[in-house]
């Protein structure tokens, strides 16, 4: 509590002091003397004096009055000081006694007046002033009491002073107290920057350090001694190795001084290093050593694009260790690639910018000039990398299989374009004219794989952009974007279903054995086909030693045509419709027609070539002209026939892989046919059939089964035929 | 005898040539010429929410070595003939894809050059017999018991095409392609009767030949048909009573309710009447049939189903259209 607040409540209470005692004691008399208490009350003071002064009689009042101001300060002191002599119990029973009486006065009044007695009379009187006596009694000593009370109060203020100055004290000690802890705190926490400092430990500071620094006599004891002298070490030993630093810096650029020298001799010799090796190529050409050439290949491949890099170390790598046949090399403009390489990330900016230029001018004059704009995106879009990979493949005929691989750079896909060069002469056959042909050399090297669409799902983006429709439309031009070759390149697209988490050259790699191998077959297997249409042109069909024993040694059938069709004819012809509806022509197959003669008797044969010939089997659609038109629809036997010829390819194909299977496929057809026409008289009754075709061939039954088939499979050493 | 791999190109040169319902009807069973069994579900291809899946074979197994030219049903078991040899499989255990054969027999033959084939099948219930015809021109009994082949029924000069079974008299009827239909008593393993179809002017075709292909029976009454028309006898009298004008020869040919139904050559199903008009030809997906069956024991799976050379079955539960195919 603040010494102000109480300071102000004092007045209060002196006041309310002031106030209480008057009203309890007006009170307490009114309970005995409602009569004269107004009385009393009012004149307080006065009475205090009349009762020293003058013992009774109000008619004195105004003389007192006179004097009171004089003679007042004497009279309380005199008061106070008969206050400290008296008892106030004694006073109390003073109180007590007088009360009793002046009781007992009025009792006895009141009994005088009940007598009879009148007003005035001696009786009364006399009590009236024995009575009056009292009265004085007992204001003297409510006087008294009043006085006991003030000084009471006085001397409880008094002490509470004290009080408040005591606690004021104590405060401020505390205070103070307070912040000399906080300063002592301040001190303790004090950092200094030394601590900062990593130093060597004790230990070894007293090993290393010098004895005019350590002072161990000092430091042993005094910590903070040996930190100042620890300090001191360390200083010192930078100081050290400042200077050592220094002389190294001089030692290395010496040293340097002498690297460059002995660099520019190196260089001096640089060009006759070359004259040397100039001078070494027809020695190098004479021992067969291409040294040179490699290292120009090696250096001219670091400009290849990444798909194609791969491809070449993938192919020279398998070449080198499977295929001696196998060679690569690199062809195109080699400054243009380095143009290229040099600065990608600029020539891709102007690029963008010019677009951006060009989309502003765009809206200025679109219409006049989209068009050619278009055509010039598009060019720019199927821009080829100027350097491209030849991988040439060598049969054992002497005839080459030449891949050139090029990559598409904005499009990121590979494409390849194929030529064959071969030791003979080819151009004998008409109907072979597709088998070389590049557009579907390698059609479907991989099942399903056309090489039309590009086989990265977002250049369908790309297109739309420019307005391709479709990519098969520059595939003569660009090349075939198979997507073996994108394998090959080490590119996976997601739609190729990423079955492996390969990529790059791991990808390449896992491809390219089988992927050779297969470029093989098929050149291998179109080569052949190539001979043997020229053949079948000229109506033989070619039966190899290996496959004479699949054929009675007399077969009198004989192919007379075999030409090409295109698919579109295929598809009109009415005998092979069955063929069709079960999916199993695609427009890539090649077509041909083969026709078998005999007599009167003409086959028609729709043959469906697969280019995955000789894996696939061709198939043969039949229709016989005799008699009356009959297909395998219209006739079981028929039908017969084309599932010998069509189903049985591990009889037919030959010794692996399988290339003579067409030519043997057509030479069943034939002996078929033989069969077929040489029982188709007999089962009527002979004796009346037409004897055009007789009997030759040895058959156990012309006829069996619930379709009567006709007895098509040949028993070969024994030479007769038989029923499946 | 697990199934080897269907190609493409074998699945278009696939000719089906026997069907037979299992004794309760729900399943069918059907032969082809690689010699391979398919066991079909009726209950699941016909049922509403039936799928591709479920035109497809549960179980597909190769047999024999040769076609499969004819399949049988007992109440137990499946029997099935390829070359030159019979063999039961146990419906029971086909419907739980277990494909091992009850047991193969084979009938003595003479000839031992070419296995000759077996083209048809019949059970004789009076005595539990099994009568088999095929390629070495004679009918051979065997005591469905015993598995011992008891009797051979010679007389045919050239192969059997077709079987049949008179119950009231208890004769077996052959017909062959020689042209003869013969009549036997099966109880004294005799001949009775011979008729040679193609001598009869109103149904020979000499265009064709004169092999017998079909045979059904019904009381008094013989169908038969082949290189000759399709044609109705009356057997008492032994003469042809109607000729049914069908461009192609027929295969298989049953009596159903008041029609008569026949399959062969030609992509349809004949519904002929008694009195020698074509009703109605329904068509089909095979370019030619060669089976026809019809599931009468199960009401629930009441159907034909027709067979031919293509992988597919065709099914008809309204017989006036095709429902659906079952494929190999």
């Amino acid at each position: 509590m603040s010494s102000d607040a109480v300071k102000k409540r004092k007045p209060k209470v002196i006041r309310s002091e002031g106030g209480t005692p008057e009203a309890k004691r007006g009170r307490g008399e009114s309970d005995q003397l409602s009569a004269v208490s107004s009385h009393v009350k009012f004149r307080k003071v006065r009475l205090r004096q009349v009762k020293v002064k003058i013992p009774a009689g109000p008619h004195l009042i105004g003389q007192r009055k006179l004097f009171t101001a004089k003679t007042q300060e004497v009279r309380v002191y005199n008061e106070e000081v008969e206050l400290e002599g008296r008892d106030p119990q004694h006073d109390y029973m003073l109180y007590k006694d007088t009360c009793a009486a002046l009781a007992k006065l009025m009792a006895e009044i009141q009994e005088l007046k009940a007598g009879g007695v009148k007003d005035g009379s001696v009786e009364i009187e006399e009590r009236r002033r024995q009575s009056s006596v009292h009265f004085i009694t007992l204001k003297k000593l409510n006087r008294l009491a009043h006085m006991r009370l003030k000084k009471g109060r006085d001397q409880t203020h008094e002490a509470k002073q004290r009080v408040d100055v005591l606690h004021l004290q104590l405060q401020n000690l505390l205070y103070e107290v307070m912040h000399l802890q906080k300063e002592i705190g301040k001190c303790l926490e004090f950092k200094s920057q030394h601590e900062e400092i990593e130093l060597v430990s004790e230990e070894e500071f007293f090993q290393e350090a010098p004895a005019e620094i350590s002072r161990p006599h000092v430091t042993r004891d005094d910590q903070h001694q040996l930190t100042l002298a620890r300090l001191d070490w360390e200083l010192e030993q930078r100081k050290r190795l400042a200077e050592q630093y220094k002389t190294s810096l001089t030692s290395k650029e010496k040293i340097q001084k002498a690297i460059e020298q002995k660099r520019e001799y190196l260089s001096s010799l640089q060009p006759g290093l070359q004259n040397i090796m100039q001078a070494s190529v027809p020695v190098q050409e004479y021992l067969k050593m291409p040294f040179e050439h490699m290292q120009k290949q090696a250096e001219v491949a670091r400009h290849l694009p990444p798909p194609l890099y791969v491809l070449l170390v993938q192919a020279g790598a398998y070449g080198q260790a499977c295929d001696k046949h196998l060679s690569v090399s690199i062809s195109g403009d080699v400054d243009e690639a380095k143009a290229l390489s040099r600065p990608p990330e600029d020539s891709q900016d102007d690029e963008s910018d010019s677009d951006a230029e060009e989309e502003q001018q765009n809206t200025k004059r679109r219409r006049a000039t989209v068009g050619a704009q278009l055509d010039d995106k598009r060019k720019e879009m199927l821009r080829r990398h100027p350097l491209s990979l030849c991988v040439d493949l060598k049969c054992k005929d002497g005839s080459v299989l030449h891949l050139f691989f090029y990559y598409l750079m904005n499009l990121n896909i590979l494409t390849v374009k194929t030529k064959v060069s071969t030791s003979t002469d080819l151009s004998g056959a008409v109907s072979a004219g597709e088998l070389l042909n590049q557009e579907s050399l390698l059609n479907c090297l991989y099942a399903s794989d056309h090489g039309k669409e590009t086989p990265n799902p977002s250049n369908r983006y790309q297109f739309d952009k420019v307005g391709i429709t479709t990519f098969s439309d520059y595939v003569s031009d660009l090349g075939h974007p198979y997507v073996w070759v994108q394998k090959l390149g080490g590119l996976q697209f997601s739609s190729d279903g990423a079955q492996s988490g390969l990529r790059g050259s791991a990808l390449s790699a896992s491809h390219m054995e089988r992927t050779i191998k297969l470029l093989r077959g098929r050149l291998q297997a179109r080569l052949s086909l190539h001979k043997q249409f020229s053949s079948l042109e000229h109506s033989i069909i070619p039966v190899s030693s290996e496959c004479q024993h699949l054929f009675p040694a007399k077969v009198i059938s004989g192919l007379t045509r075999w030409t090409m069709m295109s698919h579109q004819e295929f598809t009109e012809l009415g005998f092979v419709q069955h063929v069709l509806k079960a999916g199993l022509v695609h427009e890539t197959d090649l077509f041909f027609m083969a026709v078998v003669e005999r007599g009167t008797a003409r086959v028609s044969a729709a043959v469906v070539l697969n280019p995955r010939y000789p894996d696939v089997a061709p198939l043969f659609s039949l229709s016989l002209l005799w008699k009356g038109e009959r297909s395998g629809r219209s006739d079981d036997n028929l039908r017969a026939v084309e599932s010998e010829v069509n189903v049985f390819r591990s009889e037919l194909q030959g010794p692996r892989p399988g290339l003579q299977l067409l030519t043997n496929q057509i030479q069943r057809l034939c002996v078929c046919l033989d069969v077929y026409l040489e029982t188709e008289s007999q089962v009527c009754d002979g004796s009346e059939g037409p004897k055009e075709f007789p009997r030759e061939k040895m058959c156990l039954r012309t006829a069996r089964g619930p379709s009567r088939l006709k007895p098509f499979k040949y028993n070969h050493p024994q030479g007769f035929f038989s029923h499946r | 005898m697990n199934s080897r791999k269907m190609g493409p190109v074998e699945l278009l040169h696939m000719s089906v040539f026997s069907q037979s319902f299992s004794p309760c009807g729900r399943f069918l069973a059907a032969g082809n010429n690689y010699g391979e069994i398919a066991v079909f579900s009726l209950s699941a291809a016909l049922s509403p929410d039936a799928s591709e899946g479920s035109q497809k074979p549960i179980l597909n197994f190769t047999a024999h070595d040769g076609p499969v030219f004819s399949l049988l049903s007992t109440d137990t078991h499946l029997l099935s003939a390829g070359n030159g040899e019979i063999s039961a499989w146990s419906w029971a255990e086909l419907i739980k894809k277990n494909t091992k054969a009850a047991w193969t027999r084979k009938p003595n033959y003479e000839t031992s050059l070419e296995i000759p084939e077996i083209n048809a099948m019949i059970i004789n219930p009076k005595d539990n017999s099994l009568t088999v015809g095929g390629g070495d021109n004679n009918i051979h009994i065997m005591d469905m018991e015993t598995g011992i082949f008891k009797s051979v029924l010679k007389g045919h000069t050239d192969y059997i095409h077709c079987l049949c079974f008179k119950e009231r008299e208890g004769e077996i009827l052959s017909g062959g392609e020689d042209g003869a239909v013969r009549i036997w008593d099966s109880r004294t393993n005799r001949p009775v009767h011979c008729i040679e179809v193609f001598k009869y002017e109103e149904c020979a075709r000499p265009q064709f030949g004169k092999w017998i292909s079909c045979l059904a029976t019904d009381s008094d009454w013989m169908l038969c048909g082949g290189g000759p028309s399709l044609s109705l006898w009356h057997l008492r009298s032994m003469s042809p009573t109607s000729v049914f004008p069908l461009p192609g020869c027929q295969r298989e040919a049953v009596f159903y309710q008041d029609l008569i139904m026949s399959v062969g050559e030609g992509p349809n199903v004949s519904h002929c009447l008694h009195g020698g008009t074509v009703k109605a030809q329904i068509p089909c997906s095979p370019s030619s049939l060669n089976t026809l069956a019809l599931n009468l024991k199960n009401t629930e799976h009441r159907v034909m189903t027709v067979g031919g050379s293509s992988h597919q079955i065709d099914v008809f539960t309204n017989f006036s259209y095709r429902a659906f195919s079952l494929s190999f």
